[in-house]
Parts: C-alpha cells; structure tokens; sequence
C-alpha cells in the first residue's frame, strides 16, 4: 500500500504532469499527419526523454505512443490511409462508414473503445505482471536465452513478408550487436580501427535512422497524401454507449485476445489487430457485412490494438523482451534511465511500477477529451504542408542522434547508414522491425547464450534437459517451422481443390 | 531502388560468411572453451543460410501474398507508380545528414539546419513563400529547445544562438 502511495506522489508532480500533457499534444498532432507513424513518432522524442527524470521520461514514451496510436485511426478513417499498422486492420471498415456519412461514429468507436481497451489492458498487466515476475526469479540463463530467441521468432514472424527475409533481418541485427568490446572476451569485434566503434552501435541513432529518416527518404519517392476535406462533424461520443451496450462480447472479446497476444514476447499491437478483426468475422452472425463500413470489426480489433499496448509492456518490463518496436524503444529509454528491466524491478522498485500504470490510466483517460479535440481540428492539422514538415524531421533526425549518443557526431554518421540500410530493406521485403529487435536484445541474447555454454562446459544438453527451457525451446521450434507448416498446408489444400 | 532476391541474398550470405570468418579468428579467452568468437559465427552461419535461401526464391510466396493484401487495403492512387527519377530524390536526406556532419561545427548549427530545411522544403515541391520562412524559424526554435531546454550543446560556429 505504502508503494501505491508512493506511486501517486512521483507521479503527480508537476514535470511528470506537463511531460504527459505536451507529449500528449505531440503524439496527437504527429499520428494524424498522414505519413508520419507513432513509431517515429516516438523515437524522434527520444533525445528529449533524455534529459528527464526517470519517471517524466517513460510517462512522455506512454503518453505519446497511446496517443499517436489512436490519431493513426483519423486519417485512416477519413482518408484510408493508415496512421500506423496496427490501425491497417480496420481501415477499410473505418473508411466505409466515413463515406457513409458516419465519420463520427467511426471516429468515437476509435476513440471510445481504444480508451476503454487500454484500462483494461492496464489494469490486467497489474495482475499478471507480478504473478509472471515471481516466476521468472526462477529463471536461469538457459530460461532467459529461449525466451529471447522465442520473442525474435514471433516477431519474424508476425512480419507480414517473407518468413526467410525477416529472420535475416533478424540476424542482422544481430550482428549489429557484436560491433564493440561490449562481448564476453572484451575483444574489440567488427571495429575495423575506428576508436568511434570501440564503443559498440548505440540502438537509438540507430533507430532514429531506421524509422525517422528512411520515413523520409520514403516519402520523397511517393505521391502526397490526397488533402483532407474539411468536414462537419456530428456528436463524438453520442452513439458509443449504446454500441457498448449492443456489443459487449465483441468488445471484451477484444479486450482479452488483445491481452493474451501483447503478453507474448515480440508480438504487438499490429497482430492483435489483426487477429481480433478475424475472431471477430469469424464468430459475427453477420461477416459478409465486414469491410462494407460495419462497426462490429472495428469495435473488436480497436479495443483489441489498445490492450495489447498496455499488455506489451510486460515482456518488456521482466525480461527486456519488447512487444513491438515501440516498447523497443521503450526499453532502451528504461535502460537509460536506470529502471534495467528484469524481474527485479518489479520488487525492488515496486513503486515505480505502480507509477507506470498510473500513467498508463492517466493517458488512456486524457485520451477521450483530448481525442475529441484533435479529431474536431483534425482537417486543419492534416493540411500541415509535407513540404514544412518532413525537413524539420531532418534537423531533429540530426539534432536526436547527436544529442542521445554523448554529443558525438559519429552519431549522425550513424543515422545517415540506418537511414539507408532501413529504407533499401523496406524497399526490398525486408521487415526493418525484425533487425530492430535483434539490435535491441542482441548484447542480452549472447550474454545468455555464452554464459550458458561456458556454464554446461560448451554441452548443449542443459538447454533442452531444464523442463521450462525444454518447452520455451519447442515453441521456438514451432515458431521457426510454422511457415513451412502452413505452406505445406496451402499446397496440400490447393491440391485437393485441383483434383476435386 | 528495388533489388533482386537473387543480389540481396547474395549481399546477405556474403555479409554472414565475413562475419563467419572474422569470427573465427577472434582470440579465445584462456582457459575457456567458449568466447567472443562463438555469437558472431552462429550469426553468420544462419546469415549464410538466409542469404542462399533468399538468392533461390524460398518464400517469395509469402511476399507475394502480404503485397497483394497491402495492395488491398490502399487507395488506388497512391499506387500508381511515380517517374522514376523520383527514387533518385531518396539520396537527399542521406546526403543532407552528410552535410551536416560534416560542417555543423565550422558553420554553427543556426546556418547549417537553415540550409538543411530550405533544400529539404524545396525538393519537397514547397514555394520560396513557404521554405524560406520555415529554414529561418524551425532551426531557431530547435535550437532554443535543444540549447537552452536540455542544454545540449549544440555547436555556434559562425552565427551562434543570440542568446
């Protein structure tokens, strides 16, 4: 109790309040801008959470992801482009309903039912997250390897591409990790004579460059986004109680699938999303009516997408594991901060985990007012001029890397390479979340992994012979085979469909 | 800027067995069986394997079902392809980091975003009306955030921050 109480007085200070209030505004504004994704979003916030205390930083990182995920749903609705991927989903339904003359239905199913899935979600990751990390103080270096090698597997894939490719991406990032003296030899790896080197690739230059600046060498080859019209909307959150009440199922539903996959290691929003949609058409007595602007869909993967960015977390906080590349970022921001996660977080800084989930709460319910608003603004924000908007993404690409690497500008150098490297393998089939994630487990993947080998004495016995790490092993297993399974399936079905 | 699987999967197998070979001869740690040498050639064994698959087309069938399904749930517009001298534009942003790595210490960070946001704003198709006005007020209030908010210091060079 007295943690709880304690959680209340680091939170409602007044830096920590003014952080949630600005990045609010900011993930607001930069989510309904087509073309610019939370993800961006929030890594370009980075350098400043830099400067922050501990608690202010995650709440800037909470507050503007939830936001710019949820404004990714204003423009996917009103012009079906989709904000993020974890809205892509349900645009289409989304954008029917809008063409129906039902924006603001669409547009409060988005908001009301995000709200509501996010507390929900928040409010299950307070269960869940203590009970798991009591466990996980049991877990040995054999336990923590698989884990980690499960989570890179579901996020390879999840990558709605080329299984093969996305676990090369992987690897790649992988290898990323081993550039440094940062290893268990403390030998000077892949440096080729550069002292600025010595010190290993520094995840957040790295990622300012994958998701800020190849965003905008990408937007430089691709068409403007069609202007939004302006147009009168109607009662935002008119309709939503009673659509709460004709779907309460479809709507928990959401809520628990959303849960379960944000749990999962390197799985996120984006296959919640997805997922929740298909459960939805799937048990809905009406299906044929989904893509046509139904909000049934909308009501199941839209609480589903929020949950699961509370739920992800969890992974995050007690094993370092993120979620998606958001709570990739995230981890390097705790890092940073001095909140290392790992089951120990949870008992020895109790309290800075109850803040988080204050947080979490506080942004999900500023959400609905807030959401209001910048739905009703919406059409003046969106006419933001590219031409104004994507430069100033440049200097702060700029400004971002050189600020968060210790004032050097190698770490420019850095932005400008995985700037090239994110946009020619995004060009190319190449998930650049996959390589995100090796670079952000990479140095903790083969610390395990060495310190378990020198362990065993180089025996690979212990990794399968330990009950936890022999059934963490098969599901790694089961997700490395499960594209070969399912293709074999696609061609066996084909096959019979042929002959018949 | 679209590559073949065959030239990126040759890149990649190419890239895993350097890291394979570098690996190996990395110096072990005495009396230890395992080292700094053992991560780096894992990596690169499965980076070879990755590449070969890629380079023989295993799994384009994946591509091709996520692209027609992107396909499907995009705007016809926006899909239509540009001219291709369009691609070459994607150079800019790179070269721009280039530029300011290179002289944001002699110039000062004032002049060098200027100049960053003004060629940025132009190739984006913006009127001088627009970009002039932009490259004058974005990198002075970047500078007062970042200067004098979170007192990052951000080079002067030859027109430092007024205040």
């Amino acid at each position: 109790m007295s943690d709880l109480l304690q959680a209340f007085g680091l939170v409602f200070q007044t830096d920590v309040l003014i952080a949630i209030a600005a990045s609010a505004i900011y993930g607001l504004t930069v989510g309904a801008i087509p073309g610019l994704t939370a993800t961006m979003a929030v890594a370009l916030l980075v350098p400043i959470t830099f400067y922050l205390s501990p608690i202010a930083a995650i709440a800037t990182i909470i507050t503007a992801s939830a936001m710019a995920i949820f404004a990714g749903d204003i423009p996917g609705c009103l012009l079906r482009i989709p904000g993020t991927p974890a809205s892509a989903a349900y645009t289409d339904d989304a954008y029917q309903m809008t063409r129906k003359g039902q924006a603001e239905t669409a547009l409060g199913i988005c908001l009301w039912f995000s709200a509501l899935g996010g507390i929900f979600g928040t409010f299950a990751v307070t269960l869940i997250a203590p009970a798991l990390a009591e466990m996980a103080l049991s877990f040995s270096t054999y336990e923590n390897f698989w884990l980690a090698m499960l989570g890179l597997m579901c996020a390879t894939l999840v990558a709605r591409s080329s299984p093969i490719k996305a676990i090369a991406a992987m690897l790649l990032g992988l290898l990323i990790t081993c550039i440094g003296i940062n290893n268990p030899g403390g030998v000077a790896r892949f440096t080729l004579g550069s002292t600025d080197l010595l010190g290993g690739i520094e995840p957040i230059p790295a990622l300012i460059g994958v998701f800020a600046l190849s965003e905008v060498m990408r937007a430089l080859t691709e068409r403007e986004p069609p202007k939004m019209e302006d147009r009168r909307l109607g009662s935002i959150l008119a309709g939503q109680w009673a659509l709460t009440k004709k779907y309460p199922k479809q709507q928990a539903r959401g809520n628990v699938t959303g849960i379960l996959v944000g749990v999962l290691p390197g799985v996120g929003a984006d296959m919640a999303a997805w997922a929740s949609y298909a459960i939805s058409k799937r048990f809905s007595k009406t299906p044929e009516k989904f893509g046509t602007g139904h909000p049934e869909g909308l009501i199941e993967a839209g609480a589903s997408n929020n949950a699961s960015l509370a739920s992800s977390w969890v992974p995050a906080l007690l094993f370092a594991i993120p979620g998606d590349t958001i709570t990739a970022i995230a981890i390097g921001v705790l890092y940073m901060k001095g909140l290392n996660p790992g089951p120990a977080l949870f008992t020895e800084q109790a309290s800075s985990m109850y803040a988080l989930y204050i947080i979490f709460v506080i942004a999900n319910l500023i959400m609905i007012p807030l959401g209001i608003v910048a739905i009703r603004l919406s059409s003046r924000m969106v006419r933001a001029p590219r031409s104004a908007v994507m430069p100033l993404i440049l200097v702060f690409c700029a400004v971002g890397g050189f600020a968060t690497a210790g004032n050097n500008l190698f770490a420019v150098w850095c932005v400008m390479v995985f700037g090239v490297v994110g946009f020619l393998m995004e060009k190319n089939g190449y998930p650049v979340a996959a390589m995100v994630l090796g670079i952000v487990m990479g140095t903790m993947v083969e610390q395990n992994f060495v310190t378990s080998l020198i362990k065993s004495d180089g025996s690979l016995v212990p990794f399968f012979s330990r009950p936890v790490a022999s059934v963490l092993a098969a599901m790694t297993f089961a997700a490395l085979l499960w594209p070969v399974f399912s293709w074999g399936l696609q061609k066996l079905r084909g096959r019979r469909v042929v002959t018949a | 800027m679209q590559l073949s699987d065959r030239m990126t999967g040759g890149a990649i197998a190419t890239l895993g067995a350097m890291a394979f070979f570098y690996g190996s001869q990395l110096p072990p740690v005495p009396g230890q069986q395992v080292g700094p040498s053992a991560f780096p050639m894992v990596v690169g064994g499965g980076l070879v394997l990755c590449g070969v698959l890629i380079a023989m087309g295993v799994g384009r069938h994946f591509e091709e079902v996520a692209e027609a399904d992107v396909a499907s749930h995009s705007a016809p517009e926006l899909l239509e392809p540009l001219p291709a001298w369009r691609n070459w534009l994607a150079l800019l942003p790179p070269a721009l980091m280039i530029f300011y790595a290179l002289v944001s210490e002699p110039l000062g960070f004032l002049l060098t975003s200027a100049i960053i946001v003004l060629v940025g704003a132009l190739a984006f198709g913006a009127r001088l009306k627009l970009a002039v006005p932009v490259a004058i007020v974005g990198p002075f209030v970047i500078n007062f955030i970042f200067l004098k908010l979170l007192r990052v210091p951000l080079p002067g060079g030859l027109l430092p921050f007024p205040w």
